[in-house]
């Protein structure tokens, strides 16, 4: 025990005080030679046990008492090995980083998470840091805000803020988290500038992190809230739907890929796929030591809008990563509406007769209904998964509007082009989906090259395709040689107005000339497939080709399948998420998981074009379905499915992998902390003065018991 | 009541027992309608002229018939009525911390009741006594007798230990007829047999009292600091070093519980018992005694 102010000892003499005074009343006792001796030893005799316990009781306290004080007032205090660093004794400006991302939310085997042991090492650090320190506190999570983003001395006020943070769903950025520390820092003039970082020290999220070096630089001190120990951990890190043709149209596969991040094989791991709430089907997978395993759930669902799915494995820690969410639309998988702009009496002559015999063609599992465009107005379009405009002449006005609704929803369109076509009217009508605006018609000059075996004799000058590109996913399924496809000759098609490059749009198929014959842009959350020739043998005979069947059964497959599963509506937790606007949307309301709803209130005039179609929520901390709301013109609030989504953890939360020991920020230093072991005084004066507070209050307790009784007596 | 009753300290500023015991007595009797002068225990012996106060009951109605003048009967002893005053002079009769010692208030009624059986004619003798007898003084009834009693009494002083019981014994073997007997103690150190030498004497005829008399610290104790109490009597080494407010409330209790048991004893054996501490005026405590004689002799 050591002493702050060791001269306040000699008062420890005054313990002897209350021993000595009873000593001298006694020798200062006034002699009385008394007649009725025999009954005062009687009466002494009735009380003397109960007078010498209280005597010895006022002695102890009163002894006691004169003791603590003097000690108390010396201001005592012991030496105690300490878990915190050495460095928390210095005077400094000091950042605390807390780990606040999604892997700290496990359960430890010890109980609690490790977000519970990093705040409370924070809060250790932070009350034992010199009084005079400065010290800011910030998060670690992407995106995340800081709870105390300036130095600040008011020490209760950092502790407060440390109380109430809360651990995120989100993913760890240390890169920006440090390097918004060191900024912090650089406002300090002081020498002393630490960085103290309470983590588990998860791999994941240290990505890109360069440790700042130099003279100027802050001292990272790591407080591991790890444990030390390593954990395992098994995790859904993808979730998709797509169509499932051997199911009929309505048939959909949801496919959930799992991870198993241990040493240890996993058997008959429980999988349960839930639609829309309701568990709807159970299986089992084996997943391999470190490995992933598939496990593919196939269903049919009624039609309509989008469902709920999700996934879950029978828990384990880490139950944030057990589950995982996708919307998906089986209704409109495979069923493709089919627009006949060029229809004939002669069924062969049809525009579409060949393109409708393919998508038919047996085992396909396409549902197609053919329509013609005066009557294209008056259908639900988002029934359909894919739409095939075939030499359609211009689209009226209210056709034009729903397939650009339909398109920027989530639909994918397929058009063709013709004698029929109105590159105008197309041009001015369709031109927010069209990936390139509609040019002159080009006929072939040259004669094909040498005829292919076996092909039917067109003497008409003819161009071929080019060599394809196999990447894209449409033409994945044809051999390296384009075989089916390069047999085919094109007479006439459609030259395209040259565009700037932009996002999301590509040529699919060229000429041998080099112009496009089909192009794709993406457009809003749907799909445009454009073929600048006819579907019909008018322009080519393409339809003959062993190529046109599948591919504009992959093109079916591709445009419908586009918006399902994980992909389109699914965003990571922290990730912001646009929601596309209606024209007659007034105020959006977003229902997240917790059910606590924010509403999103559109700017009145915008310049911005963005805005004007789309409002942006940020609030995506929680993982699971978030559902639309939108609160119209006329007053009523409805429903839009179209623009909910799922918000799902970041995959990289679930990988235990620790920091490797070389990567660590503070193993520069270590060195520096190195040698005797860290001590911290434990101020005992709190105690003394609590127990001459006892004292005190015994030593009343019985002197009023005492007089008390001498009122009664 | 009004009383010309003085308080104890008064009695010991005047000059002699004379006066003391002659001033007690006439407190005693003042504001009486009675005259107890003249004793009920005695024959004709002459007749008084009536005075207002006397007790009408005396007044002899053949005279008056004979006379036409209003005469009290008065009467003598046909058997001599003896009393013996034992007065315990031991060192605990010396306590006295703001009036007089136990030892002069006992002298006090001892000598107020001599002398009033001197001016009633009753021969009074004196026993003063500790562990042995001191003095003895036989009754008798000659002129000059109470005086020496009075001196002798005036004399006395606490010393030795106390054994009434031989006193009374040695009383027993003195008194060869009937006499009455009054015992002046503290009892604080009397032993438990003298209840039985007090049964012994009544049943030889004699009348016996027996006077209490105690210090007000012996009822309560009043002392409010730590003392260092020892005992008075020679031989008694016992000391007790203690804060009496401690000890107050038991010590009252035991007190009184030594009170009761004398009364009891007092009562069992048939005889009369006083109590006074010393603090009561003694010409109260006088008339106490000889009411209650007069209530048992009726």
């Amino acid at each position: 025990m050591h002493f702050l102010a060791p001269s306040l000892l000699l008062g420890l003499l005054a313990a002897a005080l209350p021993f000595l005074i009873h000593r001298i009343g006694r020798r200062r006792a006034r002699p009385i030679r008394f007649a009725a001796m025999e009954l005062l030893l009687r009466a002494e005799h009735e009380v003397s046990a109960r007078r010498r316990l209280r005597d010895a009781l006022l002695l102890l306290a009163r002894t006691g008492l004169a003791m603590a004080l003097p000690l108390a007032f010396a201001r005592p205090f012991a030496e105690v090995r300490s878990d915190l660093p050495a460095e928390t004794g210095r005077s400094q400006s000091a950042v605390v980083v807390l780990d606040d991302s999604a892997s700290m939310r496990r359960h430890a085997k010890e109980g609690g998470t490790p977000f519970d042991v990093a705040r409370a090492k924070a809060r250790e650090v932070i009350e034992h840091l010199s009084p005079d320190s400065e010290i800011a506190l910030v998060l670690a999570s992407e995106g995340s805000t800081a709870p105390i983003p300036e130095l600040a001395s008011d020490r209760a006020r950092v502790l407060a803020a440390l109380d109430a943070t809360a651990c995120s769903a989100r993913r760890a950025d240390f890169a920006a988290t440090l390097r918004r520390a060191t900024q912090i820092l650089t406002s300090s003039t002081r020498a002393d500038r630490l960085i103290y970082l309470a983590t588990d020290l998860q791999a994941a999220g240290w990505d890109n992190v360069t440790p700042a070096t130099g003279a100027g630089a802050p001292q990272v001190v790591v407080l591991d809230a790890s444990g030390g120990a390593a954990w395992t951990n098994r995790a859904i890190v993808a979730l998709s739907a797509e169509p499932a043709p051997e199911e009929g149209a309505q048939g959909i596969a949801v496919v959930a890929e799992i991870a198993n991040y241990s040493s240890e094989p996993v058997h008959l791991l429980g999988v349960t796929l839930a639609i829309d709430g309701a568990a709807v089907a159970r299986g089992f997978v084996d997943l391999p030591a470190n490995g992933r395993a598939r496990k593919r759930f196939v269903l049919t669902t009624a039609g309509g809008s989008a469902h709920e799915a999700e996934v879950a494995i029978d828990k384990d820690a880490f139950p944030l990563d057990d589950r995982r969410a996708c919307l998906v639309e089986a209704s409109r998988g495979l069923r493709v509406l089919i627009v006949d702009g060029d229809p004939r009496t002669v069924r062969t002559e049809d525009e579409t007769f060949f393109l409708e015999a393919a998508l038919r063609a047996g085992g396909s599992g396409f549902s197609v209904t053919s329509t013609l465009p005066d009557d294209l107005g008056g259908r639900d379009l988002s029934a359909f998964g894919a739409i095939f405009l075939c030499n359609v002449n211009r689209p009226t006005p209210p056709v034009a509007a729903a397939l650009v609704h339909y398109v920027e929803t989530g639909g994918g369109l397929f058009i063709s082009v013709g004698d029929r076509v109105d590159t105008d009217g197309w041009n001015q009508s369709l031109k927010a989906i069209l990936p390139q605006p509609l040019g002159l018609k080009r006929s072939a000059s040259a004669l094909p090259g040498a005829r292919a075996e076996g092909e039917t004799v067109d003497l008409r000058p003819a161009e071929r395709l080019a060599p394809i590109d196999r990447r894209h996913p449409l033409l994945s399924a044809f051999p390296a040689r384009g075989d089916g496809l390069s047999s085919a000759r094109f007479f006439e098609y459609l030259l395209l107005s040259p565009l700037p490059d932009a996002p999301g749009r590509q040529i699919v198929l060229r000429y041998e000339s080099g112009a496009p014959a089909l192009v794709e842009a993406e457009v809003g959350r749907g799909r445009v497939l454009l073929l600048t020739t006819t579907v019909d043998r008018e322009w080519t005979d393409l339809p003959i080709r062993p190529g046109f069947l599948p591919l504009v059964q992959e093109a079916a497959r591709y445009l419908a399948g586009a918006p399902s599963g994980e992909a389109a509506a699914a965003v990571a937790v922290g990730q912001k998420r646009e929601i596309p606007l209606e024209p007659d949307d007034r105020r959006i309301e977003v229902v997240p998981p917790t059910g606590e709803s924010r509403w999103l209130t559109p700017p009145a005039r915008s310049s911005d074009a963005r805005t004007r179609r789309a409002l942006t929520f940020a609030e995506t901390d929680e993982p699971g379905f978030y559902r639309v709301r939108a609160a119209r013109g006329d007053g009523t609030i409805s429903e839009r499915p179209d623009a909910a989504f799922v918000v799902n953890l970041d995959p990289r939360e679930s990988d235990p992998a620790r920091l490797p020991d070389d990567k660590r920020p503070d193993r520069a230093t270590a060195t520096a902390t190195a040698g005797a072991a860290p001590r911290r005084r434990l101020e005992l004066w709190h105690a003394l003065g609590a127990v001459a507070i006892a004292l005190v209050l015994m030593e009343s307790l019985l002197t009023l018991r005492f007089r008390r009784g001498r009122v009664k007596a | 009541m009004p009383t010309l009753a003085l308080d104890p300290l008064d009695i010991a500023r005047l000059e002699s027992m004379s006066v003391r015991a002659r001033v007690i007595v006439e407190g005693a009797f003042a504001g009486l309608h009675q005259n107890p002068h003249a004793g009920a225990s005695v024959e004709f012996s002459e007749h008084k002229e009536y005075a207002p106060g006397d007790d009408i009951r005396r007044i002899d109605w053949k005279a008056v018939g004979r006379i036409d003048r209003y005469y009290l009967k008065r009467f003598e002893d046909e058997t001599e009525m003896r009393t013996f005053l034992l007065l315990d002079s031991s060192a605990s009769m010396g306590y006295g911390r703001k009036g007089p010692t136990k030892l002069a208030y006992a002298s006090y009624l001892a000598a107020a009741l001599a002398y009033l059986l001197a001016q009633q004619g009753d021969p009074a003798g004196l026993l003063v006594f500790d562990a042995d007898t001191r003095q003895y003084l036989p009754p008798r009834t000659r002129g000059g007798h109470i005086r020496d009693l009075l001196v002798a009494l005036d004399a006395v002083y606490p010393a030795g230990r106390t054994e009434p019981g031989r006193a009374l014994a040695y009383v027993a073997e003195l008194a060869d007829r009937r006499s009455l007997i009054v015992l002046f103690s503290d009892l604080l150190d009397a032993p438990v047999d003298l209840g039985d030498r007090l049964r012994q004497l009544r049943s030889r005829g004699h009348d016996v009292a027996l006077f209490q008399i105690l210090d007000p610290d012996e009822v309560a104790l009043p002392f409010d600091e730590v003392s260092d109490f020892e005992a008075m009597e020679p031989d008694d080494a016992r000391r007790l070093l203690v804060d009496p407010r401690d000890l107050a409330a038991s010590f009252e209790r035991e007190s009184a519980a030594l009170r009761e048991r004398w009364r009891r004893t007092c009562l069992e054996a048939r005889v009369e018992y006083q109590f006074a501490t010393t603090a009561d005026p003694p010409a109260e405590v006088l008339r106490a005694f000889l009411f209650a004689r007069q209530r048992a002799r009726r």
